[in-house]
């Protein structure tokens, strides 16, 4: 017994050697792309760590923490956001001291008003959801037109007559759905720490309580669109019916129609019809929230 | 599954993910690359073989610039200081992207440049010439390297041609001889047999080579002091740049300062002129006040003469109608003449205007002998083409044509008549 204790405490102060080890070689100076990624590269454990510790920190700072494992999640997902943004970036500012670049780039995001989509109701499951949707179609075409099949249950056919789109965007449009059926919607799961169990659970209360389910799934999903619509171009803003028309009647503003309508409930409203050449296409679209891709 | 070991799980997992982001840099190459700045997107670069191009001016400065696949896959990006320049290429397999930002205090200014992956030739070509500056013995700068390439190549081309030169000889010598190829060993032993013009040929041709090596390795000197003066060149000239654009910028400082001078000595130069003429016309201002208040002083009375002489106007003509009207129903001769000559005598009043031509009439007074009627005195006051006016204390005003006498002897005249008692011309 004496010898184990031995053997975990030589363990114990081998891993801490090491990590002293990394966090010194990260305060050095690299001179090279490939230097840089391979420092960082045997330290994205202490480098995950850092950054979401200094996650919690500000969600503290900020009123804004609690110490449950849903916050937890919370500041690992952004923790890890930081991570990726830096290896990639981060090269192209060499020479440097990595360790310092990252703090400052983790502050620099901090400083920026609204870094982060935060409601308590989005760290449940079905906000984390829907949270994830939302934020991956900033950052992902696949995702964004998947949007419309997760909120109105639309195929690529609907889409495509829905946002009025001609031969060539069409055929982007199978792409997407068909690249998020087959590893976008898992990796997004995936790294929004939803486990199988999970979307399990949110399938069954589809099941039991569609209309409650739906009606709460519309109130987060809102709150997560209106913060997320901010990253579209700063001319993307809401439109009357009229100037809806006039985009869709003569064709222009293709990416405009696509980026907005998916990213806001009331202007999908707004522009019903006008797509298909002011045809009835039936009611109003209603959320109808789809899990699986 | 606890919640420590859920959010253990959760984590290796994105450490993986992070790990094997390498991994994943494959797209398919017909798909467009999405252009974010400062985190929004902006555009997309087409990803098909052909050198696109994507510009975008932002007001703000730019922070960064990421560069995603359409499943939202960070393909690579930079981060850009506050002012100035920042570039970078991006591989992204044989593709690359080369990123600009200009930052300046009027915003930023991006620009993205696909090159797509060159054709086989060229792919050939560039890894011959990889493999010969891997033989290069030492490594020289990278400004070096494309020099040092050719010129490597250059002698390995060389060396095959004298290698060439030689088996091609050996092979005439085989030919030219009947006996059987002789062994390896054989052959380098009898080159020394072989025919001294031979010899001397091939000496001679070596000698050429061995010159042109030497004259290679003198151009490859001169190619080097040449890099060399160039690298000098381009350190001079950046600093030149420098100085250029901080001379640039004092200049535009200088230029701002002594616009800010002059525009602060016009302002006050506008500012006394402007109080200057401000005084001079409240000056004028208040002189036209006072002329205008006279003005209006004098209107007001002359408005209200105006309304006097309207008000009389009226009352006089008021009073002819009247007489008028009168004249229409009164049975009564006397009056209608009494009223006739009162309103006659109006308009003769205020007829000062009038022309001269109309002579003034001749008025006495007259008193009538006792007993005599009426109808004698109007035949009387006919008879002299006169008009009776006002009787006052038994006097008897008579209007007549100016008699052609004096008055006295007119006087004198009337008062022989046999109904006049007495006559005067004063009332």
């Amino acid at each position: 017994m004496s010898v184990t204790r031995m053997q975990n405490t030589v363990g114990k102060s081998q891993t801490m050697s090491d990590r002293t080890a990394t966090a010194s070689r990260l305060e050095e100076v690299v001179s090279t792309p490939d230097e840089f990624d391979q420092v960082v590269l045997q330290a994205l454990p202490m480098l995950l760590d850092r950054a979401t510790g200094s996650t919690k920190r500000f969600l503290r700072e900020t009123g804004q923490w609690n110490d449950d494992i849903e916050h937890e999640k919370f500041a690992l997902r952004w923790g890890s956001e930081y991570l990726e943004r830096f290896l990639v970036c981060g090269r192209t500012e060499v020479p440097c001291r990595p360790l310092f670049l990252f703090d400052s780039l983790v502050a620099k995001q901090h400083s920026k008003p609204e870094p982060f989509c935060y409601h308590p109701d989005l760290l449940r499951p079905l906000g984390r959801f829907l949270d994830g949707l939302a934020a991956r179609a900033v950052i992902s075409r696949d995702a964004l037109i998947a949007l419309y099949h997760h909120v109105y249950g639309w195929g690529p056919g609907e889409v495509i007559a829905v946002t009025g789109l001609n031969g060539l965007e069409s055929q982007r449009i199978y792409k997407n759905f068909r690249r998020w059926r087959d590893a976008g919607w898992q990796r997004t799961m995936d790294e929004m720490g939803l486990t199988k169990a999970e979307l399990a659970e949110l399938g069954s209360q589809q099941q039991r309580h569609r209309q409650r389910f739906n009606s709460e799934a519309e109130q987060l999903i809102r709150v997560a669109q209106a913060h997320y619509r901010k990253s579209e171009p700063n001319h993307y803003p809401c439109l009357s019916r009229s100037q809806w028309g006039e985009m869709f009647t003569q064709g222009y503003g293709c990416d405009y129609r696509i980026w907005h309508l998916a990213l806001c409930l009331d202007c999908m409203q707004t522009a019903w019809g006008l797509g298909s050449n002011g045809s009835a296409i039936g009611e109003k679209p209603r959320l109808e929230l789809q899990v699986r891709p | 599954m606890g919640q420590e070991e859920d959010l253990e799980l959760y984590r290796s997992r994105l450490l993986e993910s992070l790990n094997g982001r390498s991994s994943r840099y494959l797209r398919d190459a017909s798909d467009p690359i999405q252009v974010y700045v400062n985190e929004r997107r902006v555009g997309e670069l087409e990803g098909t073989g052909i050198g696109a191009m994507l510009r975008v001016q932002c007001v703000d400065h730019i922070d960064t610039v990421q560069l995603r696949t359409e499943e939202g896959t960070l393909l690579g990006g930079l981060v850009a200081p506050e002012h100035g320049f920042r570039t970078d290429r991006l591989r992204l397999s044989f593709d690359a992207i080369e990123l600009c930002v200009h930052n300046t205090a009027q915003g930023g200014m991006l620009s993205a440049l696909f090159i797509p992956a060159p054709g086989f030739w060229s792919r050939a070509w560039k890894s011959i010439a990889e493999t010969v500056d891997r033989l290069v013995p030492h490594r020289l700068d990278a400004a070096l390297a494309y020099g040092m390439r050719s010129v490597a190549f250059t002698q390995a081309l060389l060396a095959v041609a004298v290698v060439g030169l030689v088996a091609d000889r050996v092979t005439t010598w085989t030919w030219m001889t009947p006996e059987p190829t002789p062994s390896p060993v054989v052959q380098t032993a009898s080159l020394p047999a072989s025919p001294p013009v031979e010899t001397a040929r091939l000496g001679q041709q070596l000698d050429e080579v061995a010159r042109i090596q030497a004259k290679i390795g003198e151009a490859l000197a001169s190619q080097q002091n040449g890099i060399v003066q160039l690298h000098q060149a381009v350190a001079k000239l950046s600093s030149t740049q420098e100085s250029v654009v901080s001379s640039v910028v004092m200049v535009k400082e200088e230029v701002k300062e002594e616009l800010e001078k002059r525009l602060e000595a016009v302002g006050r130069e506008a500012d006394r002129t402007t109080r200057h003429v401000a005084s001079k016309g409240r000056v004028e201002q208040e002189q036209l006040e006072a002329a205008i208040h006279s003005l209006t002083a004098d209107n007001d009375r002359l408005s209200k003469e105006v309304a006097g002489l309207e008000e009389n106007n009226q009352a006089l003509k008021t009073k002819l109608q009247a007489a008028n009207a009168s004249k229409a129903v009164d049975p009564n001769p006397d009056r209608l003449l009494a009223r006739q000559t009162d309103a006659s005598r109006q308009p003769l009043q205020l007829a000062d205007s009038l022309p001269g031509s109309q002579q003034q009439p001749f008025l006495f007074w007259v008193t009538f002998s006792e007993g005599t009627s009426q109808e004698s005195i109007d035949q009387w006051v006919n008879g002299m083409k006169g008009h009776k006016g006002a009787v006052n204390e038994g006097w008897q005003e008579v209007r007549i044509v100016p008699p052609p006498v004096p008055p006295d002897r007119f006087l004198e005249q009337i008062r022989g008549e046999k109904i006049v008692k007495a006559a005067r011309i004063s009332q």
